[in-house]
């Protein structure tokens, strides 16, 4: 089998190494390009979302590698994301190439564990438990990589640039845990520093997808970076994993405090992105909010308007960032630009009042 | 007390419960008017340009009920039994309301999760503070939540579209009415899934089953049982409108399998009635030439 499955950022490398772990052979395509995006836009409805035809694109590419098998996650509930799968199956159909696409329920983790990943991989649940606390564990270290980068990213953009092939070639070779944690060691070795911290730092919410994928969101960690402000970030495939299995503490903290807005959960992710947003402000302290999601995404556009009252509860800006096909880097950049010298007047002011 | 409900998004299903049910606890309800470019222009000021049509409508009555009402009664729609959901934006723009409306004017917003009537019972006691007022108030209205029976007739020889869109959109006069009677002029009968029964909107056959969204189902369900029996689809979609959009792919494939003639309209402020109506002849005239043709052959 040659197995792929949409491309999630760092976080693909947790993905690989849990088909790879499970003997599986992945087939990755390339990163996600214009070309990708041209692909799927040209296969999929013209009215859906984004991650829609960003991952069709992917598949498109994986197919033309020689890839047999697609992983798809599902399961319908309020949102578009669950109904993903039956169109892309039929949109993949028409590209002539044979292939196998096995939608993965995200709210049975029981039948993911005994049934699906069993008969599909011919292994043992047992064997597939195993398989799954790597995938935790390297998504941690993909946590940790991206949280270490972003810091060191604002500090020193040029110097860290340099060091980052080096860093994910660490975190692509990791595969079992004992090499996980001393590649964990290395890295932190390697991006750590000792305790500075840039002077601005913001808070990055919104649809998952977009956050964690740095094509889709035109890399926007990296963007800012080189403005010298830091991201910090708490969703990722980490988070979202652990979320399925209802071990997230952060996300029923994040209930809890967007609950100040949003009294009902109108699906996806717009609980968790506003009770962040409220975290990062009150806990963190973060300079400011910014917010990406796809051009008409459902429950983000709700988020929005939560967000806009957070800002007028507490002053910090937030700036609400939609992406479609027609997002230019440039545009966006300067955007960013605008943005950051904002907020580098407000924190110099108040740092003056201050005194 | 006068208690607003803005007419727009579930009105247009439950609105006559709502204000006998109101009226029946003693407050007065305040309905706004029928949508016209005014209150949509209120809508855009107060929600972001891509949300859909709908809920920039209904933003805009909710803005028109602030500071005119003491209370504005919006319940909130969650899920229903065999758990389907509504849609994202059904759920958030009650929350959204509250923010808009501020601390001057209250929200009543009973959240329907499976149960229907128990979370207005609760509403009722809230706003009129008797529970045995509410109960009666209830028990009076529930008759309204039937609706009149209905009986899908087809006359032979007439000419047929089925109209598929959601109900908020095609009773909305900003929206719906347009349409509807640029098919009228040209002397087509439109089929709406209002004339079917419920046991065929609520079937769970094939597809169907898969849709989790409550009025989505529904719509695909018409759409089965219309598409053999009309000279044209014609789907209502709203820009911006998340399940419209997957599940109106569905149903293109499905005509285009099937050979009838599809057509697909995205509404959005935007969009000019002139332009409209200029699509919808072309099509009619497409399905007519190619009714022209089945029967010669
Ligand atoms: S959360 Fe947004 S991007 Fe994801 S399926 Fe829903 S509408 Fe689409
Ligand atoms: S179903 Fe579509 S039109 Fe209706 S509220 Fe939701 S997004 Fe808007």
């Amino acid at each position: 089998m040659k197995a792929t499955f949409p491309l999630l950022g760092y976080d693909t490398y947790a993905l690989k190494t849990f088909v790879e772990d499970l003997g599986g052979e992945v087939v990755l395509p390339p990163a996600t390009s214009k070309k990708t995006l041209e692909a799927g836009v040209e296969a999929s409805p013209e009215l859906i979302c984004m991650p829609f035809k960003i991952t069709l694109g992917n598949f498109l590419e994986a197919l033309d590698m020689g890839a047999d098998t697609v992983f798809m996650a599902a399961g319908a509930r309020k949102c578009r994301f669950g109904y993903y799968h039956y169109l892309q199956e039929r949109a993949l159909a028409r590209s002539g190439r044979p292939f196998r696409l096995i939608p993965v329920s995200q709210y049975s983790p029981y039948a993911f564990l005994f049934r699906l990943m069993p008969v599909t991989f011919g292994v043992s649940p047992t064997r597939v438990i195993r398989s799954v606390a790597v995938m935790f564990y390297k998504a941690g270290l993909t946590h940790e990589f991206r949280a270490l980068l972003n810091r060191r990213r604002a500090l020193d953009f040029a110097g860290t640039e340099r060091l980052k092939p080096r860093a994910l070639e660490l975190l692509e070779a990791a595969r079992s845990t004992s090499e996980i944690r001393a590649a964990r060691r290395s890295l932190r070795r390697l991006l750590g520093c000792n305790g500075s911290r840039p002077v601005l730092r913001v808070g990055l919410v919104g649809e998952i997808f977009f956050m964690i994928e740095q094509f889709a969101n035109g890399d926007i960690e990296k963007e800012l970076a080189r403005l010298g402000v830091e991201v910090v970030f708490e969703r990722s495939l980490l988070h979202h994993l652990r979320h399925l299995l209802h071990l997230d503490w952060s996300f029923y903290r994040s209930r809890r405090l967007a609950r100040r807005y949003l009294r009902e959960c109108p699906g996806g992710e717009a609980l968790r992105t506003v009770g962040e947003a409220i975290h990062f402000v009150e806990h963190d302290r973060v300079d400011g909010i910014v917010h990406v999601y796809p051009f008409t995404c459902m429950p983000e556009n709700i988020a929005l308007e939560a967000l806009q009252q957070l800002t007028e509860d507490t002053g910090v800006p937030v700036l609400s960032l939609s992406f479609d096909e027609h997002t230019s880097r440039t545009g966006l950049q300067t955007r960013l630009e605008a943005y950051v010298d904002m907020l580098r007047r407000r924190s110099r002011e108040r740092s003056i009042s201050r005194d | 007390m006068r208690v607003g409900i803005p007419r727009a998004l579930l009105y247009y299903r439950y609105g006559p419960f709502w204000e006998r049910f109101l009226a029946g606890l003693g407050v007065e309800p305040v309905v706004t008017r029928r949508t016209d470019k005014e209150l949509l222009q209120l809508g855009l000021q107060h929600v972001s340009s891509e949300v859909c049509l709908p809920i920039k409508i209904i933003a805009g009555h909710i803005a028109d009920l602030k500071g005119r009402v003491d209370a504005v009664f919006l319940p909130r729609m969650v899920w229903l039994e065999d758990e389907l959901y509504a849609c994202p934006k059904m759920i958030g723009i009650v929350d959204i309301a509250r923010m808009m409306l501020g601390d001057g004017t209250r929200l009543i917003a009973p959240s329907i999760k499976r149960n229907f009537l128990w979370p207005h019972f609760r509403a009722g006691v809230e706003m009129c503070g008797s529970p045995l007022r509410a109960a009666r108030s209830l028990a009076r209205a529930r008759s309204l939540l039937a609706g009149p029976p209905v009986a899908l007739r087809l006359e032979p020889g007439e000419k047929r579209i089925a109209l598929i869109g959601h109900f908020y959109n095609i009773e909305d006069d900003y929206i719906g009415q347009p349409i509807i009677s640029a098919f009228r002029k040209q002397g087509y009968r439109l089929v709406t899934k209002d004339e079917l029964p419920e046991s065929v909107l609520r079937g769970r056959q094939g597809f169907a089953k898969s849709i989790r969204w409550v009025f989505e189902r529904e719509l695909y369900n018409a759409f089965r049982f219309l598409v053999g029996s009309v000279d044209g689809v014609c789907v209502l979609v709203s820009m911006g409108c998340g399940p419209d959009s997957l599940i109106a792919e569905f149903m293109k494939e499905e005509a285009g399998r099937r050979g009838v003639p599809f057509l697909q309209l995205v509404l959005d402020e935007h969009t000019g009635t002139a332009g409209l109506v200029t699509r919808i002849e072309a099509f009619l005239e497409l399905s007519q030439r190619r009714q022209q043709l089945t029967r010669a052959a």
